[in-house]
């Protein structure tokens, strides 16, 4: 899967998530919090990009994702067990 | 001061919604299958009474859905259908408003399935822990609703759920409440749950390819309880306030008796189940022989419909034999905390329609079990006092008495 194939689907499964948001805004760059998701619902959809990507967010890093582009890179920089 | 039911919800195996469960019952349907939730082939139970069907979305969002457990789930179905059904709340205070809940196991397929994560060191949902704790499904019933009042969960196994009614009366009477959202719910058709239950060769194992005659209370060849799953809710109120605000009384909660037999952890005790019975009919100010219909425990294992027949019979002497009796467990199998809550609904829809629902599958009974059952078919009867009957692990003995005035 390419860099651009990952961030299209990061974003997809971001919007999945966001309730009465319109799609387009969600950039690299959004913020979770920017999208409504107070801290536990950041740890909710991590969990569930954890499920959805194959990958283990390690429990400091957890922390410094705040962003979309965060997901993203994180995926990209570490190994998966899923094909997706 | 006299305590009122103006509120019924149900779900169970065998219909969702008072109507849908109450025709089922009256017509002796079974609600027993092969398990379908999980692969149960590895089990020595196989069956189930389970809600087949049963969509969270009907009661929650998406997300509240991720938050929250399946006992939770089914709470929040049943209250919605008890609310709706007793009307507009809002003369009530939220302070005044309660939640008394009982669940035996709480939020076990959170456990059970977050503990097979663990083990696999995977992360574990975040809302693990507020799913699992046992008053879960009532503070969701709280939050959903805004009732702001005494917020109760009980939980004391196989009784949970009558004892939180049990507890919802004396709330309204001790003045700590106006208006209570009582009951029980469970959901734990689950693996490890079963195994323990297995293990204590508490459940049914001889009736895994013919799960619609494997809960038999009172009858021969009886072999254990069937596992089951369900929610039922209680709307209670004092009985002024219900006739101002114009509700529909359903009945009369008018006592409630609990015990412990203090003798066994997990057998049942004939002394202390007689106990319960006489301070439920104690406090509810009426005399045995006025007694005429009880919902029984009744779970079909081999010693507590005996334990159970006794008891009865201890507790009434010769008039025990005229008391119409019947088990909604053989339709539904054993919810847990949930099962009186559910008994009580069927108690209530007793006096209600003066139509008893029959024990089913009790072609041939114990010769130990020598009381009128209501065999294969419902009868009608007019009927003024109905007790609902539950026991549970640790010897717990519930007893509840609802009336028609």
């Amino acid at each position: 899967m390419t860099t651009a194939d990952i961030e299209a689907k990061v974003i997809q499964f971001i919007a999945s998530k966001v309730e009465n948001t319109d799609v387009s805004v969600i950039t690299t760059a959004s913020q979770f919090k920017d999208l409504g998701f107070d801290s536990m619902d950041t740890v909710q959809l991590l969990f569930d990009a954890e499920e959805e990507f194959g990958v283990t967010f390690d429990g400091d890093e957890v922390k410094n994702i705040q962003t979309v582009g965060d997901i993203i890179d994180y995926i990209n920089s570490h190994p998966t067990t899923s094909s997706r | 001061m006299r305590v009122v039911v103006t509120g019924m919800g149900v779900i169970a195996p065998i219909g969702t919604g008072i109507e849908q469960f109450w025709s089922a019952a009256v017509n002796g349907i079974c609600g027993i299958r092969k398990i379908s939730s999980f692969d149960a082939s590895s089990q020595r139970s196989q069956i189930a009474g389970e809600i087949i069907g049963f969509d969270p979305a009907s009661v929650m969002s998406a997300k509240q859905i991720e938050q929250s457990d399946r006992f939770t789930q089914l709470a929040l179905c049943a209250a919605n259908f008890a609310l709706k059904d007793s009307g507009n709340l809002d003369d009530y205070l939220p302070q005044r408003a309660a939640v008394s809940l009982g669940s035996g196991m709480g939020g076990f397929s959170t456990f059970e399935s977050s503990a097979t994560r663990k083990f696999q060191k995977k992360s574990l949902p975040p809302f693990t822990v507020p799913r699992i704790m046992a008053n879960s499904a009532a503070a969701w019933i709280a939050t959903r609703y805004g009732f702001k009042g005494v917020n109760l969960t009980t939980s004391t196994a196989c009784s949970s759920g009558g004892n939180a009614i049990g507890v919802g009366l004396e709330l309204i009477r001790s003045g700590k409440a106006d208006v209570v959202i009582a009951g029980g719910a469970e959901a734990c058709v689950l693996p490890l749950t079963m195994s323990g239950f297995e293990v204590l060769f508490a459940l049914s194992t001889g009736f895994n390819n013919a799960p619609e005659y494997a809960s038999r209370p009172f009858a021969k060849g009886r072999d254990g309880f069937v596992i089951g799953e369900g929610a039922g809710i209680l709307v209670l109120e004092k009985e002024e306030h219900a006739k101002q605000r114009g509700a529909h009384i359903h009945a009369y909660l008018s006592g409630y008796g609990c015990t412990c037999d203090a003798t066994h952890i997990v057998a049942p005790e004939i002394d202390g189940q007689v106990a319960a019975m006489q301070a439920a009919i104690q406090d509810a100010h009426i005399q045995p022989e006025s007694v005429d219909y009880i919902n029984a425990h009744a779970t079909s294992t081999p010693l507590g419909d005996i334990v159970e027949t006794k008891a009865i019979k201890q507790c009434f002497g010769t008039h025990a034999q005229k008391i119409s009796i019947s088990a909604i467990k053989s339709m539904i199998g054993h919810s847990i905390g949930a099962s009186a809550a559910i008994g009580s609904i069927a108690t209530i829809m007793t006096l209600k329609t003066g139509t008893i629902h029959p024990t089913i599958n009790l072609v041939e009974p114990d010769p130990e079990c020598d009381l009128d059952y209501t065999p294969n078919r419902a009868i009608k009867k007019s009927i003024q006092v109905g007790l609902c009957n539950a026991f549970g692990f640790g010897g717990n003995n519930s007893t509840l008495v609802f009336t028609t005035n």
